[in-house]
């Protein structure tokens, strides 16, 4: 038992330490607190040619908080003049879309430089600066399309449109009479992917969407919405600001007061040079001589950012489920702790086992996602706890896993004779000697199917938590994807990772349950010979 | 054996319901060091639950069970140091399915009783060959037969050093040819000197190793005496209709 028990914990101790290899820069960020002389900066860094990602410092790009990755574009730029003037060191804080108000509001970036529009929503959350950018509206389409020579906001009558979800385009989509609105997208990356594949007729952006796009794409047709009659926009919306926290006055003014001194001419350099450098897919094949394989070239050039999105996905998965069971175990331990004899100890377990219960319902209750979301922004917002996000996604997957947990290994215990509870009690064993020597060894092996399949749910699952901006697997996926552009292929190859996780872990986990169940033929065996002997013996006597 | 007498276990009018179904009515008796002690009588009696109330299995609903002239009901009485020296032999053997032959004796002795590991080793040792089981010691209860999981179960409650053993029907989850090898345990034991209180079917086996019978029928000791009044001269009616069925079922 003990031998058997010391080769599981080996399995587990080089697990956890080739995870913790991986993870090490990462941890180091785990440390890092609040520091007065650094810029926080959200934004997506995944709009060109506002923000983008890319895996070098080329260009004056700037590093990616928790990744071994680099910012760029217009946003960084201007971000950097900022900073400069400031007398601050820029960093960005890539951050998805929905999360950049709840991030600053939290405290967990300084300003939001991701070409947001001040629109009156959002101004009831958060300051903005003066504008940075002054937008034009364009419908992209293609060349072949039947609405490439749109004249008027009619001729969209039939198109199937869209745009990013929580953005003034998608509001303007309403003012092309006729055309359809459909479901607002994630991304730019993911309306780009849909018009080349034609499964929309267009999208509604601003003017330097439509000269990137152009770069990738050469088929791509650009329609100014702008200056067409009965098109109405405010100011708001047409133009891209700085977001401030609405207690930070001083850095509203400071911010204010350096974007007053870039003119528009410098700005529209900086756009154009934005332009130029944001990443393609052109770019990464005319580098080399010899056109590479895809593969190739993508493991060449994200093969550490893949590595690292698997490290911290077997991370997540495997502290997650490790702590999980844990909790679980404790709680199914506390839920079937007998009714004891005094009525104030009788009152004070229901209480408790009832807290238990609730808490088992809510987190198997709602989606893991909603979790992350709900604790990560929330907890900053209400209590203003910083929570560093690695520690935050570790959290979540492991008080979620232990809700479910919980369950399983109450069932096992519950499921475990009644007989065994009996004789241990029979010897005189008190109720936490006879589930800790008897009951629960018994009840977590009839659980182990049950935790390893756990175990790889959690693998699987925890590409939710990209929603906290969690680089995982998933998360460095759709990042690579939206830069190269190349969505199957991307998206075929992190399955085909995530499918050797959960299949390795699978195999590991069935030769460990072999190796539990298994050595009963082993002694079975080795029994069949002592049955003479003990038949011999017996006669001796 | 009846020099001293002295006074192990003292039942006052024990008992036990559940709900509305009256399973112990009134049974009060009493067991002295060395005795042996057989409860027969049919099935749904109150046979099972007697040996289960002594050994506090089953909470008695009303009346007194002493031990040593302590009641063991009252309120601060350990209970577990107290059943530490009421070993159980269940008819289900109900071995300690994550642990092998010899963990399974020594256990209880590690945690109950605080001894060493080598002092449990070697008692659990002792208590196994004695039964038989000496060479079956790394093997896990799922890997033995019926009777020799109920040896195994034998030794690991002697290996506590009780004072009273108690056996629930210890025979009667076995196949015939495995009953023997476990009555032959349980006579060393008698020969031993332990204080037993059994519940058992094996009528001849209960005739020569007890020093007194109960007959138990509906939640009342309907009468007791002797092995040789009860099974030869049986006053009440019940004793002799149930006696009578069992010999005409042995044929």
């Amino acid at each position: 038992m003990k031998s058997r028990f010391k080769w599981v914990t080996a399995i587990i101790a080089v697990l956890v330490s080739l995870i913790i290899g991986f993870n090490f820069n990462n941890q180091q960020t785990l440390a890092a607190k609040k520091d007065p002389n650094v810029l926080k900066i959200g934004m997506e860094a995944n709009y060109p040619p506002y923000n983008w990602t890319q895996t070098n410092n080329a260009n004056g790009a700037i590093p990616i908080e928790g990744s071994h990755t680099y910012a760029n574009g217009y946003d960084v730029k201007i971000a950097n003049i900022i900073g400069k003037r400031l007398g601050r060191k820029v960093v960005v804080v890539k951050t998805e879309w929905d999360g950049l108000l709840p991030a600053l509001t939290s405290g967990k970036i300084d300003l939001i430089i991701a070409g947001m529009s001040p629109t009156a929503q959002r101004r009831k959350a958060i300051n903005f600066s003066k504008p940075y950018r002054q937008g034009t509206f364009v419908v992209l389409t293609k060349n072949s399309s039947k609405y490439a020579n749109a004249k008027t906001l009619n001729d969209f009558k039939g198109a199937k449109l869209t745009a990013q979800q929580g953005t003034v385009h998608y509001e303007l989509i309403k003012q092309l009479k006729g055309a359809h609105r459909e479901p607002a997208m994630r991304d730019f990356a993911a309306m780009r992917q849909s018009l080349i594949s034609g499964t929309i007729d267009g999208y509604v952006a601003e003017n330097t969407e439509a000269e990137s796009l152009k770069m990738v794409y050469p088929n791509a047709k650009a329609i100014t919405i702008s200056k067409m009659p009965g098109f109405h926009v405010s100011k708001d919306e047409s133009t891209t600001s700085i977001g401030i926290d609405k207690k930070n006055k001083q850095l509203l003014n400071d911010v204010n007061k350096i974007l007053a001194t870039i003119p528009n001419n410098k700005r529209n350099k900086l756009m154009s040079q934005a332009v130029r450098q944001q990443p393609n897919s052109g770019n990464s094949t005319s580098k080399g001589a010899k056109k590479e394989n895809w593969i190739v070239s993508t493991v060449k050039q994200y093969g550490g950012m893949i590595i690292g999105g698997v490290g911290m996905t077997l991370l997540l998965a495997l502290v997650g489920t490790i702590i999980g069971f844990i909790i679980g175990l404790l709680v199914s331990i506390v839920r079937t702790i007998p009714t004891p004899s005094t009525r104030y100890k009788n009152w004070l377990l229901n209480f408790i086992k009832w807290l238990l219960s609730v808490y088992v319902e809510i987190f198997r209750g709602t989606p893991m996602m909603v979790q992350a979301a709900a604790i990560y922004y929330g907890i900053a917002q209400f209590w203003h706890i910083n929570l560093n996000r690695t520690v935050a996604a570790l959290f979540i997957v492991s008080i979620n896993t232990g809700a479910y947990l919980a369950e399983v290994i109450r069932g096992g215990i519950t499921s475990t004779p009644e007989g065994q509870f009996e004789a241990a009690s029979a010897l005189g064993m008190t109720h936490t000697q006879s589930m800790w020597h008897i009951i629960l060894p018994q009840a977590i092996k009839n659980c182990l199917p049950s935790i390893t399949n756990e175990f790889i749910v959690n693998i699987k699952d925890t590409s939710v938590l990209s929603i906290i901006s969690v680089s995982e697997l998933f998360f460095v996926g759709s990042t690579i994807a939206s830069q190269t552009f190349q969505f199957f292929p991307t998206y075929l190859m992190i399955s085909v990772i995530y499918l050797v996780l959960t299949f390795t872990v699978t195999e590991i986990f069935n030769f460990i349950e072999k190796k539990l169940i298994g050595d009963k033929n082993y002694n079975l065996n080795t029994n069949q010979i002592q049955v003479s002997t003990a038949k011999d013996a017996g006669a001796n006597n | 054996m009846s020099e001293a007498k002295e006074q192990i276990l003292n039942l006052k009018h024990l008992k036990k319901s559940y709900g509305n179904h009256q399973v112990l009515r009134d049974i009060s008796f009493n067991v002295n060091k060395g005795e042996i002690v057989t409860i027969i009588g049919p099935s749904g009696g109150g046979k099972s639950t007697t040996l289960r109330c002594i050994n506090l299995l089953e909470e008695p609903t009303g009346g007194e069970i002493d031990f040593h002239g302590k009641n063991i009901l009252a309120p601060n009485f350990n209970r577990n140091i107290y059943r530490a020296k009421v070993g159980m032999v269940f008819q289900q053997f109900n071995l300690f399915e994550n642990k092998n032959v010899l963990e399974n004796c020594m256990v209880g002795q590690e945690l109950v009783l605080k001894r060493s590991k080598k002092e449990a080793h070697d008692i659990a040792l002792t208590n196994l060959k004695t039964v038989g089981m000496g060479a079956y010691i790394n093997a896990k209860p799922q890997q033995l037969s019926g009777g020799q999981q109920q040896r195994v179960a034998i030794a690991r409650t002697v290996s506590m050093n009780p004072e009273v053993l108690l056996f629930d029907e210890p025979t009667s989850a076995l196949d015939p040819e495995m009953v023997g090898d476990v009555l032959d345990a349980m006579k060393k034991l008698a020969k031993a000197g332990f204080t037993m209180i059994m519940v058992t079917h094996e009528m001849a086996f209960a005739r020569d190793i007890s020093d007194e019978i109960l007959f138990i029928n509906d939640g009342v000791i309907a009468e007791k005496g002797a092995p040789e009044q009860i099974f030869n001269h049986p006053k009440e009616k019940v004793t002799q209709k149930f006696l009578h069925n069992f010999k005409r079922n042995e044929l």
